[in-house]
């Protein structure tokens, strides 16, 4: 008996191990690594210039620039994944009820995610041109005046927004979707009979049902958004140098953390912005699970 | 048969993996390799040749990349110690980063660099210090012009000739009343690319800018000269006399083949990026003057030595090799890279070179002259922190989203504040 | 819908086709222009297109095949295996899907110069070839999939976790598997951040590294620039309309098993 546990064990183990030696090395130490340096003096070429303690998260509370980049993150993040919950679960309700060829719609809502986001961001920074852009274009033919969408918090967040949702709305959708054929027709058709309009069904019987995935769409949404980088960075007309705009107005925590890591050098203080984006996700990935798991648990098995 | 499928992927994965990694291996020769790292047009390649014949036992490989990529390489080779090229050419804009980590570097005064000192331009060999380490030896150099179209100028009923446009700015002063006659004849075209290029031009042409040469100590808000050139170009921001875009940006190129602006403060590299973006059809439409107020000089580069190479002193001689004057000649023969050393600048061969694209303007005349008169220009060891807060400032003026004291104010808020944390 | 789906796709290959100047006009061009061949032909000058076409190929192909199978097992051993910590270490593998990715940059940074890999491929394959989020989805699927009495029965006749890996639960698991292999090619093709720092652009580039070559330098020239994004985004949309309805299918099937 003792020999088939051994073995079980080793046959086990030997299944985990590659996964969790690479995932040890890669994905735990580079964590570890950082917390370490954020509390040391970090120069990127120099290296380790001893201990700091906590200076460098004092430093971090004080930054009026960490504050401002954190605004720009929430308020991009808000604006995107606010059109893109509406956006998935319309497009998912639509694709619900077409009968004919769903699988190549499905493809098209699914086809902005497979161009990679640099390329997203050049395509659409070119769109958003202040001078040659083709939104300003199509402005200019409804007799409104062009926008220099770099300038200002607004027009940023709108930009850097549109390239978010149009990356992952279908992806989104196609999750709502998969979910919605789960619930069960005879509920809908119920509802269907009790006059219920189609509004009234979908917010009182199938959004209920889907909750999980929506809640899954979102947290994903949020941990996406918390840490974008590609989109906004590109977004700037100085490209990987840019801070944002000429005002930081649309610099994200983790453009924050690339110019503090790799424009000024300062890895310590970079590690030290990484702990707290880390810390925020952590906070409300729990958040999300206390919110949304309460209801599902006391309502079904 | 899914067995063994599943066993033949395993077995795949791991023999492309070994073959990566062998890939990796040094391929050992005879002699000694050396690696120089270039971005853009160095032309490099014929004097390469050159040396293999007359050191047989040296192999050089050059590599050549994008100004971008060429920086984040070598940053990265520092920050891990291993993985540079044995000679890498660094620009201005990076010299005082590289500065602050000078013992990444071999001090090429260890090799008897410093005899080579009267080869150069004094302001350039003083570039290539940190302290009294030689750093670098200086390859081109950006001396600086003022680029004009001729055609903008007649249509605004502005002199076309380069000397009558010289005339017309003595001064700064001078060009900002230009730009407002400009103005009212030619509404449809800017005068200058952006705020940032003169403010750039008029920081240069000063002996110190953000920082004390004295004891390094931030002296860009007392400075004025700082001021004078952020207000001159911030003038020029608030007036609408910029076209507002950022130099090397796709709507600066579109700007310069749409004939968007007229004048663009020219150091000498910058007439290959307005011909490439001006393509063949601009022929003709730009001309050259010199700059206001003097001289001046807005990039150029230098070659290193990254200490961690394995053959510094041979490295060391063929950085020494490619910059000295005969070479440096003949590259400016070749590709009319404009050389860094008084006695090649001075060279006829040098001084009669006109460029048609240009109408023919002289500008190997112009450029010497400009470089004769450029000053050496301390750079604070914390000048990369600080220079942006005020690129950023004349930005949010041309935005329009600031005003003029208010970016100011911001700027000096800012740097002050960068100073504060260690760099 | 679609015509917003797709417009930023076509306008991108409009551009490649256009010359450079033609951004500026005051109309912005919207019909396909004759210049593709003159761009194509001078990125492929610019950059060696095809050494990064090959690279990026050989890295997505063995980090897929790789994140499948280390995935495949580890999703395996934590749904239906006993080791020891197994539980703890599960949680571990899911609240790494919270971290940022850019969060640990630095020292992977000195971690892969320190293993001397800075340059090479490895240095993107090995990093990739884990992702808790493959982990996770494996796990639900075997869950769902494969009944535990089934492998209790197979390790009762004494069949080691490793045999029952190769004869019951891959088989079972390839149609996901497929899937999994699929997303994670298309991921790894399109990571940016993490080769720019890590790879040469000369010795090494991806193509996302040869495509951040295009847009440096001094100068930006747009239609090469949206040429190369094009030839860069064709081959994984190649690849992903020829699978698109497995992959459709298996998203889909992500969001069911949670």
């Amino acid at each position: 008996m003792a020999g088939v546990t051994s073995r079980r064990l080793n046959g086990a183990v030997l299944l985990v191990a590659p996964f969790v030696l690479v995932f040890a090395v890669f994905g735990v130490f580079p964590l570890l690594y950082t917390a370490w340096m954020s509390v040391r003096r970090w120069h990127l070429i120099d290296g380790d210039h001893g201990f700091v303690g906590l200076a460098n998260y004092a430093r971090l509370f004080a930054d009026p620039d960490f504050y401002h980049a954190l605004g720009n993150t929430v308020c991009i993040l808000v604006v995107a994944t606010a059109v893109q919950m509406v956006l998935s679960l319309w497009l998912a309700v639509l694709l619900d009820r077409a009968t004919r060829g769903r699988a190549l719609w499905c493809s098209v809502a699914l086809l902005p995610n497979v161009v990679p986001a640099v390329a997203v961001a050049l395509i659409f920074a070119q769109l958003f041109g202040r001078d040659y852009g083709v939104v300003n274009w199509l402005l200019k033919l409804v007799g409104a005046g062009p926008v220099n969408w770099q300038a200002h918090s607004w027009s940023a967040y709108l930009g850097v927004a549109a390239m978010v949702v149009w990356r992952w709305t279908g992806y989104n959708a196609l999750l709502c979707l998969a979910a919605m054929q789960t619930v069960p027709r005879e509920l809908v058709e119920a509802a269907q009979l009790d006059g219920a309009s189609r509004w009234r069904v979908f917010r009182s019987v199938t959004l209920p049902l889907i909750r999980p995935t929506v809640s899954f769409t979102l947290l994903m949404s949020v941990v996406g958004g918390l840490q974008v980088f590609t989109e906004p960075q590109l977004f700037d007309v100085a490209g990987l140098s840019g801070t944002g705009g000429n005002d930081r107005q649309f610099q994200t925590v983790v453009m924050y953390l690339y110019e503090q890591g790799f424009g000024r050098w300062d890895a310590g203080y970079a590690a030290t912005v990484s702990w707290s984006l880390f810390l925020l996700c952590a906070a409300f990935g729990v958040v999300n699970a206390f919110v949304f798991r309460r209801p599902r648990s006391g309502a079904g098995p | 048969m899914r067995q063994r499928r599943t066993t033949g992927l395993i077995t795949a994965l791991w023999t492309v993996l070994a073959i990566v990694l062998a890939g990796c291996a040094d391929t050992g020769g005879g002699r000694v390799e050396i690696v120089v790292a270039t971005f853009g047009e160095f032309g490099y390649e014929p004097l390469f040749t050159e040396y293999e014949r007359l050191h047989p036992d040296i192999h050089l490989v050059g590599r050549v990349s994008d100004f971008d990529s060429h920086h984040r390489d070598l940053i990265t080779a520092l920050a891990v110690g291993r993985g540079a090229a044995d000679v890498v050419a660094v620009e201005e804009q990076y010299l005082p980063r590289m500065r602050q980590v000078k013992d990444k570097f071999v001090d090429l005064a260890t090799y008897g660099a410093g005899d080579l000192r009267p080869q150069w331009a004094p302001w350039k060999w003083e570039q290539g210090l940190a302290g009294p380490t030689v750093l670098g030896l200086g390859t081109d150099m950006g001396g600086l012009a003022m680029c004009y179209r001729r055609d903008l100028f007649a249509a605004a009923g502005l002199p076309t000739d380069r000397d009558e446009v010289a005339k017309l700015w003595p001064t700064w002063d001078g060009y900002a009343a230009t730009a407002d006659r400009f103005a009212e004849r030619s509404p449809g075209a800017k005068f200058v690319d952006s705020a940032g290029t003169i403010y750039t031009a008029i920081v240069n042409q000063g002996e110190q800018n953000y920082f004390a040469k004295a004891d390094d100590s931030f002296i860009g808000d007392t400075n004025p000269r700082i001021r004078r050139a952020f207000d001159v170009a911030a003038g020029l921001a608030t007036r609408k006399r910029t076209a507002g875009v950022t130099t090397f940006t796709q709507p600066w190129n579109v700007a310069i083949n749409q004939g968007a602006f007229a004048t663009i403060t020219c150091p000498a590299w910058m007439l290959a990026q307005i011909k490439q973006s001006g393509g063949a059809a601009g022929t003709g439409n730009w001309d050259v003057t010199s700059i206001p107020e003097g001289g001046g000089n807005w990039g150029g580069s230098f070659l290193t030595v990254p200490a961690q190479g394995a053959h510094p002193r041979e490295a060391y001689e063929v950085a020494r090799w490619l910059t000295a004057p005969e070479q440096q000649k003949a590259l400016f023969l070749h590709d009319a890279i404009l050389p860094s050393e008084p006695a090649v600048y001075h060279d006829p061969a040098v001084l009669g070179h006109t460029d048609p694209y240009f109408a023919d303007a002289p500008v190997g005349r112009i450029f010497a002259a400009s470089s004769d008169q450029v000053r050496p220009n301390y750079r604070g060891l914390r000048d990369a922190d600080v220079r942006p807060k005020f690129g950023l400032a004349l930005g949010r003026v041309e935005d329009g989203t600031q005003s003029v004291d208010a970016a100011w104010e911001q700027a000096v808020r800012e740097a002050r504040e960068t100073l504060r944390w260690p760099g | 819908m679609v015509l917003l789906s797709l417009f930023p796709l076509y306008w991108s290959f409009v551009m490649a086709t256009h010359d450079n100047s033609a951004i500026a006009s005051p109309v912005p061009p919207l019909l396909p222009g004759g210049h593709l061949m003159a761009n194509l032909t001078r990125m492929f000058d610019t950059v060696d297109f095809w050494a990064a076409l090959r690279n990026s190929f050989l890295v997505a192909g063995i980090v897929s095949v790789a994140n499948v199978l280390l995935s495949t097992m580890a999703g395996f051993a934590f749904a239906l295996l006993r080791f020891p910590g197994r539980d703890k270490l599960f949680v571990a593998v899911v609240g790494s899907m919270l971290i940022p990715n850019q969060l640990g940059i630095i020292p992977m940074y000195l971690l892969v110069g320190a293993l001397g890999w800075q340059d090479t491929l490895v240095a993107v394959i090995v990093p990739g070839m884990v992702s808790a989020y493959s982990v996770f989805w494996m796990r639900q699927v075997v869950r769902e999939a494969i009944s535990a009495d089934l492998v209790d029965a197979a390790r009762v006749d004494g069949c080691s976790p490793l045999r029952i890996y190769r004869h019951v639960v891959f088989p079972c698991l390839r149609p996901h598997a497929v899937v999994l292999a699929m997303l994670t090619f298309i991921a790894s093709w399109n990571d940016f951040f993490w080769p720019l720092v890590v790879l040469d652009s000369n010795d090494t580039p991806t193509v996302q590294v040869a495509l951040s070559r295009l847009a440096g330098g001094y100068f930006t020239d747009f239609s090469l620039l949206l040429t190369g994004v094009t030839m860069g985004t064709l081959p994984v949309v190649a690849l992903f309309l020829l699978l698109a309805g497995r992959i459709v299918d298996g998203v889909s099937r992500g969001a069911i098993n949670r």
